[in-house]
């Protein structure tokens, strides 16, 4: 992946946790910078323009979902959570708080990596690059609403092709159930999930090569989906 | 007794015959008369009143030695006497029944304040029956049996007392037994009253008090009613009082094991997670590093890290969900969710662990959604794949199918391993229950099956397990209700 020497910067209070990180970040070029605590994250984050933040939950001073909402006051910089909570709720919370993805410790460097350069792609897509969004043998061209599987045009109903197009634009990202259901349904209303659980059906009978063991658009067990080119779920397992 | 003073009265007299007038003969006979009333009650005071009038009539009145009256005004006085004498007997003995009635309601008193004072210090139930049975047979002073309320609305054979066939047949048999109160039975061989009384709470049952009232009369019966009520309130208050001391003690430790698997979770969960975040994150780092891609060895060694920091991971969580089950905190967060979803984020979060053994795994088309707590489904179903996997070789096969059987979604799990004998078969859903054949052999804490039933059952379904026996592998089945109707508030079936 060419691009220029992304900043991240990690607020993370465990020394040994940000040691690994940081090899793990510059294995693959990028420049880290480190911060301890909430305070000392949130004026790097200022001062130093990052373009990445790895955000900890659990900080000594702040809570990790107060960080967020400060750095969401003035930025859209990427944000991707750790948490060694698994608790859905409090993923759900965070998402719609602006971050743009978690990872539960413990994770590989992988899993975190492909995080990253999801949330990176997606904020840093100009305008001028092209509107196809590939995931493995899928493309979606989000321009003129085509959808390929393995260069044969695929049909889908209007639904189905709102939901990928949902998804496409946040590829390797999760989108929570509400956000789904509220932009498909222009609605609210928390008992459509039903109605995403059968669409999502639906579609996988289009795109994926089994249904029943998907590939391209996976399951965030009680937090929405992601739509994913199957290297990086690989990288993942 | 009357006769006795009268005499004596008579005998003194006569020796002092010269002393007084005749006149205060009369007034000295009042006295036997009064000391009889107050002493034995009426009639031996009209006895004594009869006897003195003849006495004096005999002994004192001219003609002396004689029962024959002269002088009108004498006989006149004679009658004075007796009617005097009457009157004030009657008075007297009326007297003394109220001083008696007060000592006895004094004692009643007394005792009824010595049983508060004992209830008063009760905070069980056996320490309230207890003290009403020390009320009944001490205090009431009538036989009396206490029969203590048994779950399933009976009551057990006394504890004390004997009850006659009349009273027993009644209280052990017939219907609905807890509705009796205000009964009375009569013994048929004695002719005695037996009086039936419940004593009971505002939510519970005690038990029920019969008391032996004798043949008596409705007065009686009433007042022994009254008695036997007025403890049986008291009763009723002290088994509230206790209920209420009961709950705050359980509210107590429910609080304490609440802050303890908050302790635990909360906190060991982040102190173990941590290192492990660090050493699971490091050797994936390492793996990815070309210096050591390009050397076998060290790539196996960083992988074995891997292996068993997800080990270590999923033991970890296993405590964490033993320890949601024993604070008895499970609250299912349902909602509709794909059943195949569940099935494979299991198979993909023990992906390492599985990744020995062949899993093989067929869906039918038909499965409909279901509504449960996804995470509870996915945690059963891994610790089952778990389980499949541990007690049965590598390289072996272990087939999961999904399929669709009236309302019910099942997910059965099949193992090619080590089976299940027929008497490991009943202590499978037993916590900590672990096989002497596997103790040595096979690492397991004995909580993985039981938190699968415990999170399956909160979800409205249930696990069965069926073995060809020892060798021939065993297969774990889960059925999960797929209604519309199935549970929305919780844990029942």
């Amino acid at each position: 992946m060419s691009r220029p020497a992304n900043i991240v910067l990690l607020i993370e209070d465990e020394p040994k946790i940000r040691r690994f990180l940081r090899a793990g970040f510059e294995l693959q070029g990028y420049t880290v910078i480190e911060a301890e605590n909430g305070s000392d994250g949130l004026k790097s984050a200022t001062f130093n323009a990052p373009d990445l933040i790895i955000l900890d939950l659990n900080l000594p001073d702040l809570h990790g979902s107060e960080v967020l909402e400060r750095i969401r006051s003035w930025s859209n910089v990427p944000v991707i959570i750790l948490s060694i909570v698994t608790n859905e709720d409090e993923k759900v919370r965070l998402l719609q708080a602006g971050a743009d993805d978690y990872v539960v410790k413990p994770f590989g460097m992988a899993e975190l990596l492909a995080r990253s350069e999801a949330a990176l792609r997606r904020y840093f897509k100009s305008a001028t690059e092209s509107p196809v969004v590939v995931a493995g043998p899928l493309s979606i061209d989000l321009a003129t609403r085509m959808v390929t599987l393995n260069k044969q045009p695929i049909r889908l109903t209007r639904k189905e092709y709102q939901l990928l197009h949902i998804l496409a634009t946040h590829i390797g990202l999760v989108v929570t159930h509400d956000q789904l259901v509220k932009d498909i349904w222009s609605g609210d209303r928390r008992d459509n999930i039903q109605y995403l659980r059968i669409l999502v059906r639906k579609l996988r009978q289009k795109i994926e090569t089994d249904p029943n063991h998907p590939r391209l658009l996976v399951t965030e067990s009680g937090v929405g989906y992601r739509l994913q080119a199957p290297a990086e779920d690989m990288a993942s397992d | 007794m009357s006769f006795g003073i009268v005499s004596l009265v008579t005998a003194l007299l006569f020796l002092t015959e010269q002393t007084i007038a005749t006149s205060l003969v009369p007034i000295a006979y009042l006295i036997p008369v009064i000391i009889a009333a107050t002493r034995w009650g009426i009639w031996p005071a009209t006895l004594a009143a009869i006897v003195s009038m003849v006495e004096a009539d005999f002994f004192f009145f001219p003609p002396i030695y004689s029962f024959r009256v002269e002088d009108p005004q004498e006989a006149i006085d004679l009658l004075l006497f007796l009617v005097v004498a009457l009157v004030s007997g009657n008075l007297a003995s009326r007297l003394r029944q109220e001083t008696e009635t007060l000592r006895q309601r004094e004692r009643d008193i007394h005792n009824l304040y010595d049983f508060l004072r004992r209830l008063a210090a009760c905070f069980t139930v056996p320490d309230l029956i207890s003290a009403i049975e020390n009320y009944l047979s001490r205090t009431l002073g009538r036989p009396a049996v206490f029969f203590a309320a048994r779950n399933g609305g009976l009551f057990e054979p006394p504890k004390f007392g004997a009850a006659p066939q009349a009273v027993m047949e009644r209280v052990t048999s017939g219907a609905a037994p807890m509705g009796i109160s205000g009964e009375a039975v009569t013994d048929r061989s004695t002719r005695n009253v037996w009086l039936l009384r419940t004593a009971r709470s505002e939510t519970a049952i005690l038990g029920l008090v019969a008391v032996n009232i004798g043949t008596g009369s409705s007065d009686v019966l009433a007042a022994m009613t009254r008695r036997v009520e007025t403890i049986l309130e008291d009763v009723s208050l002290t088994l509230q009082r206790i209920d209420i001391g009961k709950a705050i003690e359980d509210a107590r430790l429910r609080l304490q094991s609440q802050l303890l698997r908050d302790a635990f979770q909360g906190t060991m969960s982040h102190e173990l997670r941590t290192p492990l975040a660090t050493i699971r994150g490091s050797a994936s780092v390492l793996e990815s590093m070309p210096l050591i891609r390009g050397d076998d060895r060290a790539r196996s060694l960083v992988e074995a890290v891997s292996d068993e920091v997800a080990e270590l991971d999923g033991f970890i969580q296993t405590l964490l969900n033993a320890t949601r089950v024993t604070a008895g905190g499970i609250c299912p967060h349902l909602e509709w969710a794909d059943p195949k979803d569940i099935v494979n984020a299991a198979i993909k979060a023990r992906a390492r662990r599985l990744a020995t053994h062949k899993i093989d795994i067929e869906f039918s088309e038909d499965l409909p959604l279901i509504r449960v707590d996804v995470g509870l489904i996915e945690e059963a179903c891994g610790q089952l794949l778990e389980n499949a996997a541990k007690y049965s070789h590598s390289g072996s096969n272990i087939s999961v199918r999904m399929g669709r059987k009236q309302d019910n979604v099942i997910v059965s799990i099949c193992d090619q391993g080590v089976g299940i004998t027929p008497d490991e078969l009943p202590h499978l859903g037993e916590k900590l229950f672990r096989s002497q054949r596997h103790q040595a052999t096979i690492p397991g804490s004995g909580l993985g099956f039981w938190i699968a039933s415990i999170f399956v059952e909160a979800n409205g379904g249930h696990i069965d397990i069926s073995s060809e026996g020892r060798g021939m592998g065993a297969t774990a089945t889960i059925t999960l209700p797929c209604s519309s109707t199935t549970p929305s508030d919780g844990h029942n079936r």
